[in-house]
């Protein structure tokens, strides 16, 4: 019987009936120190239900309870203490990762009712809530690491005429180190689009068990190498350890599981699959992370998976789109091979409404997948933009990829401030270093920095790189040359400045300031101001037959389209990242896979 | 000095390096062996009259305790710790008593927490604060207290707690979505 104790303490005190007391008979109303460890105070707007009180407290004195609905980076949990374990050590002060835990010098309190000493500080009103005395954590927390680990790279100077990747990735000590700040809460599992048991799979590096970490990643994304690379890194705006110190390395994590798996190893983990074949046969559009994801799945569920992709090598955006010098084309094939290996077809060179059409594929699949994502670059169509020396970003990206020679002039301007403008920016710097040995990018951007749209890092190492970026600046002309040898060539853009992007009503309608015009000199103009999907291969019966919400396929929250047998799925749809549109892909394979299920049940 | 006193001593006791974490705060190594001597030497020659504290370090992954003697010189203002290694297998340390009474008193105390033994030490195998305590002293580093804690005492009724993973993947994605 485990808690004997509990029953005999009282007949032990018993022996000390006849001694003296030594305790004061009315304590109430004498202070405790100043820094005396007493009830419990809680920040309830800083807390975000991490739990991490809970797992130190070695009294098991802690419960967490709902409190507020979970939101992104706060599980709406707070803790409630049971002051008849609580043995105030102020572990769970000493721990806490907001800060918001704190011990006022309280320490007594009457009450008949035993369960009036369990309460939620904070949220269950106390007389005690606002003192200013009592234990407070001297700094910030020490317990778990407030420092990453700092990420090696290759300096400018050694990266700017050449594509090799930039990132060094963690060393085994790193890593370790960094996986060792984590406190497992497990918070940024919900805001990773596709769900990954980011936890879990720092656990293993601290284990060590490199298997097992890679196991962990293939349950939830067939594409971590890509996304230890590249990933937005969303769960990193969720971690517990960005309240005072920096987020975990997550997506750097990740990558070192899959550096220290070899792409056999790789193989021998994952396996094939292990469902027997169905006979059933899906179509996939598009060889993008959202069309392969699903592909994955769906083969693995025992289907025959056919993708058909209109360029040379699968990969979509991934290999098109995201340069070299942030994902190494060999990292993203060891991804795709994992996948191939599942038994998934893979037609490349094969653009879909052009060289086989949609009805075709209606007519010899039990199912068709719509992964096409978004490449048709947008133009801003101001004055100019038509004719020779004004490119969209992603097609010269896709050419740069491609190998295919590209317009490589001394000055380029680009429009745009986002990411893609910084991936055509920093590529077209490369070039230029190469063929001119100097560097001539200007970026303008309607954004002004405290506003910007693209990654802080992305801005930064363009700086580094010798990249020029104007802010707060609109388009208006592309000039051109009007007269003379150059007669119709690109002589700059001209710019306005920015007053102002949204109206009242948060719509885009940009204000300018029109004295404050500039001349940007250029030989060419890079439009990167967002993308679009080509829609046109879908033909006019089903463009028509189909339900649209805004210029775009709808779908319902399955990736499901008006036609029941066509499903949508990444960029096309949803967007904007590889991560979601993993998270697409899975989603439409189990809506696929459930319905050929059906199909399968009917048959028989 | 600090430093000086060390360098003074190191000739004759058988010292670690000097940590120096003060101008007035400092940690040595001691050979077991020459503990007393250094002692009392410090006592009676270098001003160190008080022992503010004796306390244990648990280095479970080394083998071994640690024993710090923090001595005071309260004329200069300075602090001293000798700091000696015990085999934690077979924990013995070896009495002052004789030179500062109240070492008994934290030698009890070790005795209990640490189950390191001290032998000659007045009254050191009586209870010091637990009462009937049968199990393995808790302040080893192996001892875990909230096992101790579950098996020993009881929850209120009613007690739930949640895991904030488990609990927001119920919430915002109860299909289960990856
Ligand atoms: C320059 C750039 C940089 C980016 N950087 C990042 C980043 O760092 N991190 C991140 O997470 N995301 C990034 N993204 C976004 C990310 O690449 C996309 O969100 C993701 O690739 C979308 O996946 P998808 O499968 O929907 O489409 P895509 O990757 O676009 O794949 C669609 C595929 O369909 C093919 N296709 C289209 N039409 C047809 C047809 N008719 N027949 C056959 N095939 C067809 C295309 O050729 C393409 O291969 C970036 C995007 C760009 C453009
Ligand atoms: S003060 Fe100590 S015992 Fe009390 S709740 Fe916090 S960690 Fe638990
Ligand atoms: S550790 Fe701090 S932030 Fe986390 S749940 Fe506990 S009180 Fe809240």
């Amino acid at each position: 019987m485990g808690n004997l104790r509990d029953v005999l303490s009282p007949f032990t005190a018993w022996k000390h009936l006849i001694e003296t007391p030594v305790t004061i008979r009315n304590p109430i109303g004498r202070e405790a120190a100043d820094g005396y460890r007493g009830f419990h105070q809680n920040d309830i707007e800083k807390c975000i239900g991490c739990g991490s009180c809970e797992v130190i407290c070695q009294n098991a004195a802690i419960d967490m309870v709902p409190v507020s609905a979970p939101v992104d980076g706060d599980s709406g949990l707070r803790p409630k203490i049971d002051y008849g374990r609580c043995c105030w050590c102020a572990l769970c002060v000493d721990v806490c990762m907001t800060g918001s835990l704190t011990m006022s010098n309280e320490y007594t309190w009457v009450d008949a009712d035993p369960d009036a000493f369990r309460f939620i500080p904070g949220v269950d009103p106390k007389p005690w809530d606002d003192m200013e005395k009592g234990y407070r954590r001297e700094g910030a927390r020490v317990l778990t690491g407030a420092e990453r680990v700092e990420m090696g790279e290759l300096p400018p100077e050694a990266r700017i005429d050449n594509f090799d990747e930039i990132v060094v990735g963690y060393t085994r000590e790193q890593a370790m180190i960094e996986a060792d700040r984590c406190v497992e809460c497990g918070l940024c599992v919900a805001t990773c689009p596709a769900h990954m048991d980011i936890p879990d799979y720092i656990a293993a590096i601290r284990e060590g068990d490199y298997d097992l970490g890679l196991q962990i990643l293939y349950e939830t994304n067939p594409f971590s190498e890509v996304c230890g690379r590249v990933c937005t890194h969303k769960c990193e705006t969720a971690c517990a350890a960005r309240h005072e110190g920096d987020p975990i390395a997550i997506r750097w994590l990740k990558r070192h599981i899959v550096d220290n798996v070899s792409e056999d190893r790789r193989l021998e983990i994952v396996g094939t699959p292990q469902a027997l074949p169905t006979g059933r046969k899906v179509a996939i559009v598009g060889a993008g992370p959202a069309g392969l994801t699903a592909a994955y799945d769906l083969a693995r569920q025992g289907h025959a998976v056919t993708v058909y992709e209109a360029q040379d090598k699968p990969g979509g955006m991934m290999r098109y789109g995201i340069p070299e010098y942030r994902l190494p084309y060999d990292a993203l094939d060891r991804d795709i091979a994992v996948i191939a290996a599942q038994g998934v077809t893979i037609k490349t060179g094969v653009r879909i409404g052009r060289e086989i059409a949609m009805d075709k594929l209606r007519g010899e699949f039990d199912a068709v997948v719509l992964s096409i994502g978004l490449h048709i670059g947008r133009s801003t169509r101001i004055p100019g933009t038509e004719g020779p020396g004004v490119e969209a970003a992603i097609d010269l990206l896709a050419r740069i990829t491609a190998g295919e020679e590209v317009p490589v002039p001394e000055r380029v301007v680009v429009i745009g401030g986002g990411n893609v403008a910084m991936d055509i920016a920093r590529s077209m710097a490369r070039l230029q270093k190469r063929k001119h040995g100097a560097v001539g990018v200007t970026v303008t951007a309607l954004e002004d920095f405290a506003h910007f749209l693209a990654d802080r890092e992305e801005i930064e190492e363009s700086f580094d790189e010798g990249i020029e970026i104007v802010d707060a600046r609109g388009p208006q002309e592309v000039v051109r040359y009007k007269s003379g040898k150059r007669k119709g060539a690109v002589k700059g853009l001209r710019t306005w400045a920015v007053t102002s992007i949204f109206d009242g009503q948060g719509r885009f309608a940009p204000q300018y300031d029109q004295g404050d015009e500039r001349l940007h000199p250029a030989d060419m103009v890079v439009e990167a101001i967002g993308q679009a999907a080509d829609v046109s291969i879908l033909g006019e019966d089903l463009t028509e037959a189909l339900e649209w919400t805004r210029g775009r396929l709808a779908v319902d929250p399955a990736g499901r389209s008006s036609e029941p047998w066509l499903w949508a799925a990444g960029d096309a749809v949803h967007g904007p990242d590889v991560i979601t549109a993993v998270a697409d892909g899975h989603r439409v394979a189990a809506s696929v896979g459930a319905m050929l299920m059906a199909m399968g049940e009917v048959a028989r | 000095m600090m430093r000086d006193l060390h360098d003074h001593l190191k000739t004759r006791y058988r010292l670690g390096d000097l940590a120096e974490r003060r101008a007035n705060l400092a940690f040595v190594d001691v050979a077991r062996a020459d503990l007393r001597a250094l002692l009392v030497e410090l006592r009676d020659v270098h001003g160190f009259t008080h022992l503010s504290l004796l306390t244990a370090v648990d280095w479970i992954e080394e083998g071994r305790f640690q024993l710090t003697y923090l001595m005071n010189n309260r004329t200069a203002n300075r602090s001293l710790g000798l700091r000696v290694f015990l085999d934690r297998a077979d924990p013995v340390g070896d009495t002052i008593h004789d030179l500062w009474p109240t070492a008994a008193t934290y030698q009890r105390e070790l005795r209990e927490m640490f189950g390191i033994a001290f032998p000659g030490s007045p009254r050191v195998d009586e209870e010091f604060i637990l009462e009937g305590w049968t199990d393995m002293p808790p302040y080893r580093r192996d001892f875990d207290t909230l096992a101790y804690s579950q098996q020993t005492f009881s929850d209120r009724e009613g007690r739930e707690t949640h895991d904030p993973r488990a609990h927001m993947a119920k919430k915002l994605n109860p299909e289960g979505q990856r």
